[in-house]
Parts: structure tokens; C-alpha cells; sequence
């Protein structure tokens, strides 16, 4: 069996498999994989969305790839209708008027569109290497996790496939003159990412969330991207170790993960 | 040893003597040249030491860009005239030089790239905190809040508007054949600009791909761009800057990006006007070049770009 087992937050019987289901329209999310490698992250953040925005979602774990369409995931099946990659997703949500964001003004609507840029150009690099790259935390944790959801022979394939496109996209975003080598790269989003972790810090402040005492889709954003690295349990954690000395962002994530996922958290050593 | 390779002008021929007349000269000359080579090295090491005892802002500071007229494409062009306008913002003076190699010259790959003293900095990020070094800065009165703000909407411009304006420059086929091709090589003999045209533009269809843009098709493209300018002009609303009274680097990103898209003539007009749809975006750049850009009428380098492309934001 495996001896490390990653406190994922859709891992496991601990986490409640439906949320609030009713007896009209299910979305099924199949999600294990999707365009931009960061499947814990998304899973997450549609989570996030969905709870905070009250719609129904189920969460399956997905077997057999080869049953989503276009074999493009993840995917959200409603009734007819077929929606991949996140973005559109969240659209999908919205129009069908499970919205988070009625209060916002439109400043703060511009603001949620800049963060979020933020977030996907300064610390989306690093918890991709944390996650994809860094060869002990992939080897020990990553791999054995996506291994063990996806049908074999896909599960010999697609993680190392996953690995390559992580590293692919990172050196041709962030590599090239004056870093010449892949250390030189790493220290580079790293030091990015702590920066991008310090100003999402200065931004939250005191306050409960983003924008006042409600949530919206910047924290479902937020939220996707840190609890992952908050919650997940690699053997190289210099970015956990930094998000630890940020306790608002760590105190954004526990709020969030009892208010709206019903879980106990307890000295954050717990899986979730 | 990139000592040398800081000042291109360097080379035997160029120093005082002309060409040698004699082998004794020649060798002469070659010797000064490999003392110079040495002096510029120490010399560049104890400048990159006392980088932070701020030498002042020398008179010859230079910043260097592609050819303007025949060469340099939309993404290059606002840049680069987003570090220009930054330096104006500032008040440091420097001048504008045209080289065909300036994307080879610059350090990061990149244009524009600024040579200040011994030291070569490119791309707005590093030049700003390279200018914060030598004690000059526009977000000082900033609160952290507003710090992480401008951060925020300096990383949407590049990441939406940039990667936009990329997307047109070398995804989009008809813009490429007619405009991009033509201008990119047009310094360099055939076959060579046809070369380095497909190589950069294998380079960007990479990147493209790995980010997931390569899928777009225009219209979202467009969208995206609505989408950002939209967000500008929600944030900028009815004040004069981002940051109500004075100008930030922020400001000098989005006049970069958005006089260019305004000015540059395409395949159509559906880019510009989706920034000419938000009235206060077009009235921030007007305001910004009337302020920054028309009191230097003797600067040929800037009228120049500037004097045949006001008249399209009438």
C-alpha cells in the first residue's frame, strides 16, 4: 500500500462526495485532469465556486479518461450541454445564475480580473513545479495520487505526460536570457510566488474575505490556488513553510474549509 | 566576458587613428584595444558594486529599440514606449536609438533595453526597480494595499494585452503575411529574413501553445481584449491616473499598450476599436501624450512617431 497518502482535499472518505444535491438539474464534474495541469488547484476552486454560489455539484473521480468527450477535461456535464476548461465553466455557473459576485461593484470586478492574472502569472509556476517537478515531491506524492484514480495502461502514460507539459510551459513562460539554467528558473517562480503570497496577504488584511464579508469568485480563485499548497503534505515544502508565516492567507483557507466544507481542521496537520 | 559585449561600439577600427596604415600601428592599436577591454571590465565590476551608492543619472543615457519606421512590430513598439513613458514620468532624460540588432543587443532577448552608464537593463520590470536603485520612484507614496493593486493590473496588461497583441502579430495568418513577415526581416537580405521571421514565429506558437491561447480564434482574442480594457476602465474611472493624482508605472504600461493599438495601422480596426469603445481610456492617453510626450518638440526621435500618429486619436 502506499505509505504517504496525500491529503488532497477531494481525497477519501473524509470528504463529503455531494454537496447539495436537489432533486432538479446534477452536474456531474468529472475531474482528474484538465489543460493546465493544476488539477488539485481546479478542484478546488470548482468546489470553492460551487459552494460559495450554491450550486448543487457532485464530484466523481473519473476512472477511464476516455469516457469524457473531446477527452478533454475537466469536464461539467449538465443535462445536454458539455462544458470544459475552467474559465467556461465558471461562465457556465454564472449564467445559470448561480453567481457569487451580485455585490460587487465594478471596480472590484476589474480588481478580481487583475488578481487573477496575478495569481496565474506569478504563482501558478511554482505550485506547478511543486506539484509536477520537483522529482520528490512528484515521485512520492503527485504520481502514486493521479496513478491511482486513472484506469492502467492510462495510468503509465498520463502523469509523465502531464510532468512534461508542466515543465514545457514553465520554461518557455519563464525560461530564457539572463536564466539560463533550470535552477536559475526555479529560484526565479519561487521567488515570484513567495512575492505574489505577500501581496495577496497585504491585500486581504483583517478582513474575512477579498471583498468584504462575503465570498466571491477572487477567493474561490484564492482559495483554489493556496489550499492546495497549504493542505497538500510533499516532502519539499519551501512554499507551504512561506504561506505558514502568512497566517491571514492561512486563516482565509481554515474559514473557508469549515464554513463551507464542513470539515474540523485541526494544527493544519489533518487532512482536510 | 560580457564586458565587451556592453558597448557594440567598440571595435578596432573605431578607435582614435582610424584603420592602421602600418603593421607596427596595427599592432599598437590592438594592444590599446585589449587594455580598453580590460579597463571596461574592472570598470564594470565596480560599477555593478556601487550600483547602490546611485550614481547619478548620466546626460547619455540611451534606450534602444528596433527600427521605427520599417521594423518594429506592435508588442516591441508598446514596450517600448511604455519605458520611454515611464522615463518621461520620471524626468530622466534619455535618448531613443534605432538598431536592427536590438533584440539581440538587449540582454533578456527582449526590447526595449536601456544603457545607463555601464550597466544594460531591459524590459519595464528590472528597468523599474533598476531606476528605484538610483533613488528615483513613482509608487513611493503608495500604500501596500495599492502596491499589490498596481502589481495586480500591471500583470493583467501583460497578460491579456500583451499576449493579445502577440497573438495578432504572429498567430493570425493575414496579419502575418501582409504586416508581420514584411517588417520583422526587412533589415536583412533574403533568404535571411525570411528565416528569422518563421524562427521567431515558431518561437511564439510554442509559447502560445503551452499557455493555451494557441486554440483561440480572433473573436476570443478580440473578446479578451474588451475584456481587459473593460477592467481598465472600470478601475480608471473618472480620475486623471490609476492612482488618482500622480502617474505610476501602471500608467506608463497601459499609454504603452494602448496609444500603440490606438496609432498602429493593421489589417483592420476591430483592435483599436475595442479600446476606442471606453471614452476615458482614450482620453488618459491623449491627456498622458499632451503631458509627457508633445513638450519635447525639438526630440525628433519622438515627434517623429508621434506627429503622424496624433492625428488618428482625433
Amino acid at each position: 500500500g502506499h505509505e504517504a497518502r496525500p491529503h488532497l482535499l477531494a481525497d477519501g472518505p473524509q470528504f463529503p462526495r455531494v454537496f447539495n444535491a436537489t432533486s432538479g438539474a446534477l452536474f456531474y464534474a468529472f475531474l482528474t485532469h484538465c489543460e493546465q495541469v493544476f488539477s488539485p488547484a481546479l478542484q478546488s476552486l470548482l468546489q470553492a465556486y460551487a459552494k460559495f454560489s450554491g450550486a448543487p455539484l457532485i464530484v466523481n473521480t473519473i476512472n477511464n479518461c476516455r469516457r469524457a468527450p473531446k477527452g478533454d477535461l475537466p469536464v461539467l456535464v449538465s443535462e445536454d450541454t458539455v462544458v470544459s476548461q475552467p474559465a467556461k465553466i465558471l461562465n457556465f455557473l454564472r449564467r445559470q445564475k448561480y453567481n457569487a459576485d451580485y455585490d460587487l461593484s465594478a471596480k472590484q470586478g476589474a480588481d478580481t480580473l487583475a488578481y487573477i492574472a496575478l495569481l496565474e502569472e506569478k504563482l501558478l509556476p511554482a505550485l506547478l513545479h511543486t506539484f509536477w517537478i520537483e522529482s520528490e515531491n512528484y515521485c512520492s506524492v503527485t504520481k502514486p495520487w493521479f496513478a491511482s484514480r486513472i484506469a492502467f495502461p492510462l495510468s503509465l502514460y498520463l502523469p509523465g505526460k502531464m510532468s512534461r507539459e508542466a515543465l514545457n510551459r514553465i520554461l518557455l513562460t519563464k525560461g530564457g536570457p539572463p536564466l539560463y539554467s533550470l535552477t536559475e528558473v526555479e529560484a526565479q517562480i519561487y521567488r515570484d510566488a513567495k512575492e505574489c503570497l505577500n501581496l495577496l496577504s497585504k491585500r486581504l488584511g483583517t478582513s474575512q474575505f477579498f471583498f468584504g464579508d462575503t465570498p466571491t469568485t477572487l477567493d474561490a480563485f484564492v482559495f483554489g490556488f493556496l489550499a492546495p499548497i497549504y493542505k497538500v503534505c510533499f516532502p519539499r515544502v519551501q512554499l507551504q513553510e512561506h504561506l505558514k508565516q502568512l497566517p491571514n492567507l492561512c486563516r482565509f483557507c481554515d474559514d473557508i474549509l469549515t464554513c463551507y466544507f464542513r470539515l474540523t481542521v485541526s494544527d493544519g496537520r489533518q487532512p482536510s | 566576458m560580457q564586458a565587451v559585449s556592453l558597448l557594440p561600439s567598440i571595435v578596432p577600427g573605431d578607435l582614435p587613428g582610424g584603420f592602421p596604415t602600418s603593421v607596427p600601428e596595427e599592432m599598437r592599436i590592438k594592444r590599446d584595444c585589449k587594455k580598453m577591454e580590460q579597463e571596461i571590465h574592472t570598470s564594470f565590476i565596480f560599477s555593478a558594486i556601487n550600483i547602490l551608492a546611485a550614481e547619478p543619472w548620466p546626460e547619455n543615457a540611451a534606450l534602444y529599440q528596433q527600427l521605427k519606421e520599417e521594423q518594429i512590430l506592435l508588442s516591441d513598439n508598446a514596450s517600448s514606449l511604455a519605458v520611454q513613458a515611464f522615463l518621461q514620468m520620471c524626468n530622466l532624460p534619455v535618448r531613443v536609438i534605432c538598431r536592427a540588432n536590438a533584440e539581440y543587443m538587449s540582454p533578456s532577448g527582449k526590447v526595449p533595453f536601456i544603457h545607463v552608464g555601464n550597466q544594460v537593463v531591459s524590459e519595464l520590470g528590472p528597468i523599474v526597480q533598476f531606476v528605484k536603485a538610483k533613488g528615483h520612484s513613482l509608487s513611493d507614496g503608495l500604500d501596500e494595499v495599492q502596491k499589490a493593486e498596481m502589481k495586480a493590473y500591471m500583470e493583467l496588461v501583460n497578460n491579456m494585452l500583451l499576449t493579445a497583441e502577440l497573438y495578432l502579430q504572429w498567430c493570425d495568418d493575414v496579419t502575418v503575411e501582409e504586416i508581420t513577415y514584411p517588417r520583422y526581416g526587412s533589415p536583412y537580405p533574403w533568404p535571411l529574413n525570411r528565416i528569422l521571421s518563421y524562427q521567431k514565429q515558431w518561437e511564439v506558437r510554442r509559447k502560445m501553445k503551452a499557455i493555451g491561447w494557441a486554440g483561440k480564434t480572433l473573436e476570443q482574442v478580440l473578446e479578451d481584449v474588451d475584456q481587459c480594457c473593460h477592467a481598465l476602465s472600470q478601475r480608471l474611472g473618472t480620475q486623471p491616473y490609476f492612482f488618482n493624482k500622480q502617474p505610476t508605472e501602471l500608467d506608463a504600461l497601459v499609454f504603452g499598450h494602448l496609444f500603440t493599438i490606438l496609432t498602429t495601422q493593421l489589417i483592420t480596426d476591430e483592435l483599436s476599436e475595442k479600446v476606442k469603445n471606453y471614452s476615458n481610456l482614450t482620453a488618459f492617453c491623449r491627456r498622458i501624450e499632451q503631458q509627457y510626450f508633445e513638450g519635447h518638440e525639438k526630440d525628433s526621435s519622438t515627434t517623429a512617431a508621434h506627429s503622424s500618429k496624433r492625428s488618428l486619436l482625433r
